[in-house]
């Protein structure tokens, strides 16, 4: 039986109705979020625009601390990229079948943080314009070529990952929806490349599919590796560690899911998926947060017990800045209740129910920001080096306001992207079954018939 | 009342005229600043380097107590040597060493020796460049640079680069060959 929505779209099952329908209209709602987002963007661009005009005196970084909140938030948004590698290579890999309709949200996620993150690293530079002094000054020795080598591999394999697995998802756009405008019908009918469900192309889709699941996990454990590589090879109290590529990535990964299930949270609401965002989603990835969590307390203790145990030189100093000095309200902040309290929380039934899990994530995504700012600016207060004679300012960072606006608006860059991408993509696999690929089944029954 | 409301803003204009004379009269000053005229030598003795300069004006008499600033070009930036304040003596005169360890610009030590006047009162700003081959020769010869982290790009050790380029080629071949394959299945019609 047919369906029609309110714009005399017709929808063939129920399934495609619930899941389409958000693609044709746009609500007042919809418009007033991206007015929103764009306007913290504007503001962002602004500050942008004094910090290239100033220069990065604008900021409150300086000699010492060089790598401010434009780093910690780097290294956010990369860690937040690596979730796109969670749900479409280790569970799906590992058939946990419930995270199936995850995994395009999280792919969503993954490729608006890595844009993002590239971003937020050129704005980092105080002469952006020398960017790409890095390809014609290019020396293999330096990790920070080595990074900039991985990110962009991670870009376009995650553009990849999202764009294999939604082909059969634009094509039935193309082939269903009528009441959309022109643009948006010439923009499926190219994204679609030509698919038409033939068993040839289903086969040969499911093929790279599976190669790209396992080729994203090496890249996507590297992207981050190598970021903790570019304090881990900086002679730094507390980046001086073997310890940082795992705790770096196990982070991520925790720091992922808690994202996730923000996203689903809204989505759910948001675009009435109710049906397919269930109550069992959410206690799976409060089942999965737990697992993720304790990985990384674990790290978390490797990194902090040897140097606390020696309390040696500046690296001592370092640790009793974060334990009792003046970090250690956001430290005991992060290690508490983003992470230690919710791996309690998340243990009992009722607190993995979405409003509870959702409260919990925002805790954990909170205590994964304050974490890399604790990584990075407190380490670079101590260097192995006294400082003497040095202006007042030197000795302290305090992030100016152009700093947070243009963080800011990195996050609603990332948050603009995703709603874009849910916006003309539909953000759970339309089509119930797996597409087959016996090439007995005449084509033409499998094909999206408008 | 009527005398302190016109009195006050009459005493405003007046003061603002006064500045606007006063800060003329300060540039008309600064115009009749004079160019002076300063000679460096370069003697070497028992292993001391040292750089003399003389300044004299305009009419050929020496200027005493003239802050002089010597620097050694770098890199990216002045280095400067000598005291912090240097000036001439009654004769126009002013000795500084040479530091013996600096590093030179090429094979030959070259190295640009940069003398300044710097916000003087009385005399306009000027740079002297001269070049001497008191640094330590430098070899910059990257075929003599033994391969390791530290060398130039050219000299990085072999085991980085197979290693960065086997990654790097493995994970690209992987992702032309699945636009490849993308672009065979936009081939495939019914």
């Amino acid at each position: 039986m047919r369906k029609v929505n309110s714009n005399g779209q017709a929808f063939e099952t129920r399934r495609e109705k619930d899941l389409l329908s958000h693609l044709i209209s746009t609500s007042p709602k919809y418009k007033l979020w991206i007015a929103f987002l764009l306007l913290i963007i504007l503001f962002g661009m602004f500050a942008y625009y004094r910090q290239v005009k100033y220069g990065l005196i604008v900021t409150g970084m300086r000699d010492f601390t060089s790598w401010g909140i434009y780093i910690s938030n780097f290294v956010f948004l990369v860690a937040i990229s690596l979730v796109g590698s969670l749900f479409s290579s280790i569970l799906k890999l590992n058939k946990n079948e419930w995270a199936k309709p995850l995994i395009r949200v999280s792919e969503f996620i993954a490729v608006a943080a890595i844009i993002c993150a590239s971003i937020i690293i050129i704005i980092d530079m105080g002469r952006p314009d020398r960017f790409f002094y890095v390809i014609t000054h290019f020396r293999i020795q330096s990790p920070i070529i080595w990074d900039v080598m991985i990110i962009s591999t991670y870009l376009v394999i995650s553009i990849l990952l999202l764009y294999i697995s939604i082909i059969p998802d634009i094509a039935l756009c193309r082939d269903r929806l009528t009441e959309i405008p022109n643009w948006k019908k010439r923009f499926y009918r190219i994204m679609a490349i030509n698919w038409v469900n033939h068993p040839k192309q289903v086969a040969i889709l499911q093929k790279t599919s599976k190669i790209l699941s396992v080729a994203v996990l090496p890249v996507a454990f590297a992207i981050h590796t190598v970021t903790s590589w570019l304090f881990a090879t900086t002679w730094r109290p507390g980046w001086d560690s073997t310890n940082l590529g795992p705790y770096f990535v196990s982070g991520a990964f925790m720091a992922g899911a808690a994202i996730i299930v923000i996203a689903m949270y809204f989505i759910r609401n948001q675009l009435k998926l109710k049906s397919y965002i269930t109550g069992s989603h959410f206690n799976n990835m409060g089942k999965l947060l737990v697992l993720l969590s304790l990985v990384y307390l674990y790290f978390n203790i490797n990194e902090y017990l040897g140097p606390a145990f020696k309390m040696v030189g500046v690296e001592g100093e370092h640790i009793t800045e974060l334990f009792a000095g003046k970090y250690s309200l956001l430290y005991w902040f992060v290690q508490l209740g983003g992470l230690v309290f919710p791996i309690i929380l998340l243990l009992f039934r009722k607190m993995r129910k979405p409003l509870p899990l959702l409260i919990i994530s925002f805790f954990v995504i909170l205590g994964a920001w304050v974490k890399r700012f604790l990584i990075v600016i407190p380490s670079l207060q101590h260097p192995y080096l006294p400082i003497q004679d040095v202006e007042e300012s030197y000795l302290h960072y305090v992030p100016t306001w152009e700093e947070w606006a243009i963080t800011l608006s990195s996050f609603a860059g990332l948050l603009l992207i995703v709603t874009i991408l849910i916006k003309l993509f539909p953000v759970l696999p339309v089509q119930e079954k797996e597409l087959v690929i016996n090439t007995d089944i005449n084509p033409l029954i499998i094909k999206n018939e408008s | 009342m009527k005398v302190k409301r016109y009195l006050y803003p009459a005493l405003k204009i007046f003061l603002l005229v006064g500045l606007i004379f006063g800060n003329n009269i300060l540039v008309y000053g600064q115009d009749a600043m004079e160019d002076a005229k300063v000679a460096v030598s370069f003697s070497e003795e028992n292993g001391i380097k040292a750089i003399t300069a003389i300044a004299v004006d305009q009419t050929g008499m020496p200027i005493e107590e003239l802050e002089l600033y010597f620097y050694v070009k770098r890199t990216f930036s002045l280095l400067p040597i000598g005291d912090p304040f240097n000036s001439t003596n009654e004769n126009g005169m002013l000795e500084i060493e040479f530091p013996n360890d600096l590093p030179g610009d090429d094979a030959k030590g070259n190295v640009t020796i940069v003398v300044k006047i710097k916000e003087s009162d009385l005399y306009n700003d000027l740079t002297l460049e001269t070049t001497k081959n008191w640094g330590i020769p430098i070899s910059l010869d990257p075929l003599k640079e033994k391969r390791s982290l530290w060398a130039s790009s050219a000299n990085a050790p072999i085991s980085l680069i197979t290693g960065v380029s086997i990654m790097i080629f493995g994970i690209w071949f992987i992702i032309c060959y699945i636009i490849f394959k993308l672009f065979k299945i936009s081939r495939i019609r019914l």
